[in-house]
């Protein structure tokens, strides 16, 4: 049935409520008083006023009937259109494939329910086209890649080949390795986006991981002659995926080095509290600006443009980092004092069985 | 250190890439045949005992993966290397679990791909000797102390396990891939200079104050350690 055909008779209803009552108390003050008390000589109110104080005292309670009963009847007819757009708000990239709940009445809410629906699965179509085209683009890009890369280091192994020539194929070279590495994070981001991303569930000791990336950071640091601190290490066993935490270590050690200025500090710490192991990593140096802090995560964004020439990457390795803690069901954040301390803490689920 | 030439089976159906995958195994001595086709290539596997397999996992007529498990299940045991363009740990697992014996993603370093098939084929033979030497540099494995000549040589255990990995491939260039995946359990490209700056420290510590130099680089492709002629 329709709001409309559902209001109508809720509302019809309410005012043949209202009438009867109306009907009921003029009968009384009319018929019923009329015949007890024949006496003409009494005086008794007129027909005028008695009608007065009908419409008096049943006219203003059936008033206030219909509108208590107005606003409940419309909250009630309303309230599908409140839960579909309760169900809407939820509605996030990742999630477009999943449908809102229909009621199956038939009614406006429910067409438009139905509409909502056809529309997300349509949205859903194309955002999954676009994704698997990045990830069919970055699979076919590797093979003109693996035949480059092969001819050039042929020629490179080649003892034939001039020096000059042996200079210039090197730097071939390394432009391949270049793209190799943005193909990959394209590759591995694409797989994350269409939950292609294969992550394995194992118990991992992270405060191991961190140990080792720690060892890492103070060797990577040594050219800008940073101090890396191991500030504290609790032990903490996660569940997920080795190699991808290793990974999300790797990336935000190396981001924070590289964003470090020569002679500052680098912070690692890990601790573990109420269920959570969690991971900061804090460095001194230029930081963050407040308007630029949530772009941070986004894909190819490079904080500063000024840094774009001295500063390796391609702006993918937060991107990266993001989604590993993502698919780990963990969270990650970013807080920035522009030229004293930024700081990146990752929040992971401590594994139960210890 | 004497390497046996092999003879080695490159399926491969991408015909440059086979090309020049054929000719670097060639330029180190081996026997090379190529296969464009899975199912010919398991007809060439029963009939031929070749020494190495080089399988990509993409391939008409029968995929990679099919081609080792049939392998497998006819008892035929030769080693396989198996290339793919994915790179991804699940389809790694899966290879290894078909009955591939390692496994290399694409796009590859040739170093790279040249050590594993040397490494393959000198499965069995390898004697993990307990005293490594390389000109006058020792590493004892029991004890984990490092000699260059008679001075000790004080290492951080990552350096140390590097050093292990390179004394151990000593005489061939060893790709960063095979180095991050053997000494920092990476799966994935660090992408990063990682490597050169262990291998820098650790050429600090072994080289500096010696002669002669015996870690070199090989720009774009790896590292070797090895006594110069």
């Amino acid at each position: 049935m329709t709001i409309r055909n559902r209001l109508v008779l809720w509302y019809s209803g309410l005012l043949l409520i209202g009438l009867l009552l109306i009907a009921g108390w003029a009968w009384y003050e009319m018929v019923v008083e009329h015949s007890m008390s024949r006496t003409p000589a009494q005086e008794g109110d007129t027909p005028l006023e008695e009608f007065g104080e009908v419409i008096l005292y049943g006219g203003l309670p059936a008033l206030l009937l219909a509108v208590v009963g107005g606003w409940f009847l419309m909250r009630r007819a309303l309230a599908p259109l409140s839960r579909f757009t309760r169900a809407v708000e939820q509605v996030y990239p990742e999630t477009l494939g999943e449908q809102l709940p229909s009621t199956g009445n038939g009614d406006e809410v429910d067409r438009l329910t139905e509409v909502f629906n056809s529309m997300m699965r349509r949205l859903d179509n194309s955002f999954s086209h676009i994704r698997e085209f990045t990830l069919n683009a970055s699979h076919e890009l590797k093979t003109p890649l693996t035949i480059m890369r092969g001819e050039i280091e042929t020629r490179l192994r080649d003892p034939a080949t001039s020096s000059a020539d042996h200079e210039f194929f090197a730097d071939q070279l390394d432009e391949i390795t270049r793209l190799t590495k943005i193909v990959d994070a394209l590759a591995f981001l694409s797989k994350a986006d269409t939950g292609y991303l294969a992550i394995a569930s194992e118990p991992v000791h992270l405060d191991e991981l961190v140990r080792d990336s720690f060892a890492d950071a103070q060797l990577l640091g040594r050219p800008q002659a940073l101090q890396v601190e191991l500030s504290s290490c609790d032990t903490a066993l996660v569940r997920g995926d080795r190699y991808r935490l290793r990974q999300l270590l790797l990336n935000l050690t190396e981001n924070a080095i590289k964003y470090t200025r020569p002679q500052g500090h680098l912070t690692i710490a890990l601790h573990r509290k109420n269920g959570t192991a969690e991971l900061t990593i804090a460095n001194t140096g230029p930081g963050i600006s407040q308007e630029k802090l949530p772009r941070v995560f986004d894909r190819f964004y490079r904080g500063d443009p000024a840094h774009h020439g001295a500063i390796e990457g391609c702006g993918l390795g937060l991107s990266i980092a993001q989604s590993i803690v993502k698919a780990h069901q963990g969270t990650i954040q970013i807080v920035s004092e522009p030229d004293k301390l930024t700081t990146v803490t990752v929040r992971l689920p401590v594994s139960q069985v210890e | 250190m004497s390497d046996k030439l092999m003879r080695v089976l490159v399926v491969e159906d991408e015909k440059k890439t086979a090309s020049f995958v054929r000719k670097a195994l060639q330029a180190e001595g081996h026997a090379v045949d190529v296969i464009q086709d899975g199912t010919e290539a398991l007809v060439a596997v029963a009939n031929t005992p070749f020494d190495v397999v080089v399988l990509d996992v993409m391939l008409p007529g029968r995929d990679g993966l099919s081609v080792v498990r049939q392998m497998r299940e006819r008892k035929i045991g030769t080693p396989v290397l198996l290339l793919t363009a994915r790179g991804e740990v699940s389809e790694k697992v899966e290879g290894l679990n078909a009955g591939a014996d390692d496994y290399l993603a694409k796009p590859f370093a040739l170093a790279e791909l040249i050590a594993r098939v040397r490494a393959l084929g000198r499965r069995g033979s390898d004697t993990k000797s307990l005293t490594l030497r390389v000109g006058d540099l020792t590493l004892d494995t029991v004890t984990r102390k490092v000699k260059r000549g008679d001075a000790p040589i004080e290492l951080a255990p990552r350096e140390y396990l590097l050093l292990e990995f390179l004394m151990r491939s000593a005489g061939r260039i060893c790709g960063r891939m095979d180095i991050v995946e053997k000494v920092w359990d990476y799966d994935f490209d660090p992408g990063t200079n990682l490597v050169d700056v262990y291998i820098m420290r650790l050429r600090e510590k072994i080289d500096a104050d010696f002669e002669p130099k015996l870690l070199q680089t090989v720009r774009g492709v790896g590292y070797v350690l090895k006594e110069p002629v």
